[in-house]
């Protein structure tokens, strides 16, 4: 959509107005595609980066849910690891890993799962708090690591691990460019997709929820229902996420349902930028790239979640826009909605 | 009969315990409007000092007397530098305060080195009282429980300072124009809950074993008994805190224990659910 408008009105009209988010886009995309082939032969840098673009997932679903909705979740990682456990176990007992069904059923639990958690902190005949939604998702996200915890079947506290390999048809996707390309794909098509989602009429509607939302409401949107629905796709995309992770490390453990890992996403979002689509994006692949620069130096090792905390306080408390906001304007972020008129 | 006493026993130490954490998490929400996400890492700060004064070889007991005000000039620094900055926007305090209590318990960990540490009860043993044994150390706590929550009382109800956190509960404008330095109250009460907080980390840590994760588990439990309970009253937190207590310490009996953790959140949150008022509902969250 965005693309037709930019082509659409007459060169004068536009000038002066280069829009520098699509830049930001293509450059990253560029990036993704090219920086695996100079690495080929690094495959531990290659497993890295398969690893930021599966957690860049992770992330663009925080962003969906609070950037875009004004959920703030705690629970993300929940849908991300209950996707990531069910793949595990399909392929453990079932011994089934075709990538064709497992990831849209992946998808498919995430999003039934973040379904069945907003209509019951969502929907109601009162309109709950945002605070009463943030502690709901944290609640249920303890809850649930606390219960893989201590069950047996899927391993208790050590986790599965050895998880069947991804495959399609006889193919098996081990670590890495072949596992990077699937990523890659699931990513630009997930991003595609929300791409086009924040840019329709539904996404107009969410704009306006975001301005004010008791004047949605007074319009007589549904803003709970509108809000369940975006916060049921968010969980649809986290548990394409967290298949794809569990396959790519083999490993599934409880601290991938936990607090910690849905921190970590919300550390992303807000570091890149939330609002937009790319900031995620830039913020999972900032941090995850520190991280391991970093993780030579024993004193910052050690305390790195720490400074990840202070990160947070810091863009929370003086940089509410994220990297993104230091390049973009508000107005671009903000972003416009429905055709311009051309040629006036 | 001594089964049941037992029980009541057992569940009454612990509604004690939430009682301290959730005043301290009710009275901040109350009165600036802001859910402090951190109160559950303050909680680990006060275990945190007692465990360090048995290792600096002092023993429990100055670490217990000293945690709630470590705690509490901890959340004054943090209330003077950080907090106040979000009073305008509940919804950044939100993230700011999770930022903060990620950070400590992080520093916690970090120090900690990821191991669990136990303390022994400062008093330790059990008094028999008809037949029934009793823990001395849970005995403390409920009596510690019951002054504070008495002091408490006595404060607000009958002291000046009492009379001004009234005001400013009350309507916060005209508190501020009959000359009541808000900001200054608000430093106030930041620093009572979290010197609450600390006291209740220092009181439990004896029960559990101090790991960097307790304090999440308590700010989850502690927020259900909030939202239980109605914000903006003394009594409702205090009510939600007895009920989140009663049945944290009831499942264990009727469920295997790991359900029963589970169990508790999805009741507590399912009764929010039904009454979001809570059970004394005057508040403004």
């Amino acid at each position: 959509m965005t693309a037709t408008t930019r082509a659409a009105p007459p060169a004068t009209a536009r000038r002066g107005s280069f829009r520098i988010l699509p830049a930001i886009e293509l450059a990253v995309l560029a990036l993704l595609l090219v920086v695996p082939f100079l690495l080929a032969d690094r495959p531990e840098l290659i497993t890295l980066l398969t690893n930021v673009v599966i957690l860049s997932l992770l992330a663009l679903s925080f962003d969906l849910c609070w950037g875009f909705s004004g959920i703030m979740s705690f629970g993300q990682a929940l849908f991300f690891g209950v996707a990531g456990y069910g793949v595990a176990l399909v392929g453990r007992d079932l011994e089934f890993s075709q990538l064709w069904a497992t990831l849209p059923l992946a998808m498919l639990a995430g999003g039934a799962l973040a379904a069945i958690l907003a209509a019951f902190l969502l929907l109601g005949r009162k309109a709950p708090t945002s605070i009463f939604v943030a502690f709901g998702t944290l609640t249920g996200a303890y809850a649930a690591e606390r219960l893989v915890a201590g069950w047996q079947y899927v391993g208790a506290g050590n986790g599965l691990s050895a998880i069947k390999l991804m495959a399609f048809g006889e193919y098996e996707f081990v670590e890495g460019l072949d596992f990077y390309a699937v990523a890659l794909t699931a990513l630009v098509l997930v991003y595609a997709a929300s791409r086009m989602l924040v840019r329709s009429q539904l996404g107009l509607v969410l704009a306006g929820i975001r301005q004010n939302e008791e004047r949605l409401a007074f319009f007589g949107y549904r803003v709970q229902v509108f809000k369940a629905l975006v916060f049921s796709l968010a969980g649809m995309v986290a548990g394409l996420s967290g298949a794809l992770y569990s396959y790519h490390q083999g490993f599934t453990g409880p601290s991938n349902l936990g607090p910690g890992l849905s921190t970590t996403a919300v550390i992303y979002c807000l570091f890149g930028g939330s609002g937009t689509l790319i900031g995620p994006v830039i913020g999972t692949v900032a941090i995850e790239v520190l991280s391991y620069v970093l993780a030579d130096i024993d004193a910052i090792r050690q305390f790195w979640p720490v400074l990840l905390g202070l990160v947070l306080l810091l863009v929370v408390t003086f940089q509410p826009t994220g990297l993104l906001g230091l390049a973009v304007s508000a107005r671009e972020r903000i972003g416009t909605y429905g055709a311009r008129k051309a040629a006036r | 009969m001594e089964f049941a006493a037992k029980f009541a026993f057992d569940m009454v130490a612990f509604t004690s315990v939430m009682v301290l954490i959730v005043l301290g998490l009710g009275v901040i929400a109350s009165m600036m409007g802001i859910f402090n996400f951190a109160h559950g890492e303050l909680v680990l700060l006060g275990a945190y000092t007692v465990y360090l004064s048995s290792e600096a070889g002092l023993g429990t007991w100055p670490g217990l007397l000293a945690a709630p005000v470590v705690v509490g000039l901890v959340g004054f620094g943090l209330e003077r530098t950080v907090i106040r900055r979000f009073y305008r926007t509940p919804i950044i305090a939100m993230l700011g305060t999770y930022a903060i209590g990620l950070i400590i318990r992080e520093i916690v960990r970090g120090l900690l080195g990821g191991h669990y540490k136990s303390i022994p009860e400062p008093i330790g043993g059990a008094f028999s009282l008809g037949g029934i044994e009793f823990s001395i150390w849970r005995s403390f706590i409920i009596a510690t429980t019951l002054v504070v929550i008495g002091g408490t009382y006595l404060l607000l109800a009958r002291s000046s300072i009492g009379l001004r956190v009234r005001g400013a509960l009350e309507n916060p404008m005209l508190a501020r124009a009959c000359g009541i330095s808000t900001s200054r109250l608000y430093a106030l009460t930041f620093t009572f809950g979290a010197a609450l907080a600390g006291l209740a980390g220092a009181l439990i840590v004896p029960l559990y074993q101090l790991s960097a994760d307790i304090g999440i588990r308590f700010l989850v439990q502690a927020f259900l008994s909030v939202m239980l309970g109605g914000v903006g009253s003394f009594e409702g937190p205090v009510l939600g805190a007895a009920a989140v207590g009663g049945l944290a310490a009831w499942l264990p009996w009727v469920v295997t224990p790991v359900l029963a953790d589970p169990l508790v959140f999805l009741i507590a949150l399912a009764i929010v659910r039904v009454r979001p008022q809570g059970f004394i509902a005057v508040g403004r969250l």
